[in-house]
């Protein structure tokens, strides 16, 4: 602001910083305000762009399937050091051959649930 | 002055084209068929949309499990035990670039589904039938990246089986 500007609007350096002074208490608040809500922009950006809005159950509107989550920790680890003998590939080939049937059992996100007839919203030409 | 007004014409007309082809493709009779089972493909979309939350959840633990916990471990015993494990490596590096892809579809997947649950299918019907159709796309990609993971899985095992066979023969 110039000093100009400052003479029209009837402002000097000296009452301004009085202005400032008087109200130190509401300008903090207001300060505080625009940085909470700045830093909450940010964080619901980050929320939704990398990816972790999709993996929280505890949205609303997953309450129904909340519970079915499972955890990670049923999955054995397979030790990443040792010697490898006959008994460790056998191992490793019963654990491996475990998980890997149970994660290609299920064709995930397959399926024609949203078919415009299982939706209701067919057309009457369409089969 | 006649090009200005020819250039607007038409940037107007493939700015405006897609809404108004989606309204003339549908008959009244099928906008009205939208209308009526509007709250019923609402409630269809909403539990889609909490079992598929719940499915990407499951799936995306398994998936990362058995390539942190199992092909990742194997490898680096392989490698320590000064072994070749070459394929198994390479099969695990693009597995886990299907697994980031399954990711990013699934994002992009549920985003659109979102957003088709936030169009009003009774005012707005022909928007909410050319939505869902982008959605089912969506979802079929997400599907698509789902089976490349499960051949990433199989070409593993059989890389496995193959080195087993291999180290037993070495070993005899």
């Amino acid at each position: 602001m110039t000093d100009e500007t400052r003479r029209r609007l009837g402002l000097n350096r000296e009452s301004f910083n009085a202005w400032k002074h008087d109200h130190r208490l509401a300008l903090m608040i207001f300060g505080s305000i625009v940085m909470s809500l700045a830093l909450v922009v940010v964080s619901m950006y980050l929320y939704s762009s990398s990816g972790a809005a999709q993996l929280d159950l505890s949205r609303p509107g997953y309450s129904s399937v909340r519970g079915r989550a499972s955890s990670n920790d049923k999955i054995d680890t397979f030790p990443s050091s040792g010697t490898i003998t006959k008994e460790t590939i056998q191992e490793f080939e019963a654990l491996y051959s475990r998980y890997a049937d149970e994660a290609t059992a299920i064709d995930a996100f397959g399926g024609d649930v949203l078919n415009n007839r299982e939706l209701g919203i067919d057309g009457p030409q369409e089969p | 002055m006649k090009l200005v007004l020819v250039t607007s014409i038409v940037l107007g007309g493939l700015i405006f084209m897609p809404s108004v082809s989606a309204e003339d493709d549908l008959s009244e009779a099928h906008l009205n068929r939208i209308r009526t089972n509007c709250v019923a493909a609402k409630n269809s979309l909403n539990q889609l949309h909490a079992n598929d939350a719940l499915l990407r959840v499951n799936r995306g633990q398994m998936y990362e499990a058995i390539s942190v916990k199992l092909m990742a471990s194997m490898n680096s015993r392989i490698a320590l035990n000064r072994l070749d494990g070459g394929e198994m490596v390479k099969i695990t590096a693009d597995y886990n670039r299907q697994l980031e892809e399954f990711r990013s579809s699934y994002q992009v997947y549920e985003q659109a589904l979102s957003r088709l649950m936030r169009i009003d299918c009774a005012k707005k019907p022909a928007e909410f039938y050319s939505q869902v159709g982008s959605v089912r796309d969506l979802r079929e990609e997400v599907n698509e990246n789902v089976k490349l993971l499960h051949d990433g899985i199989k070409d593993y095992k059989a890389a496995f089986d193959k080195f087993s066979s291999e180290f037993k023969g070495e070993d005899k």
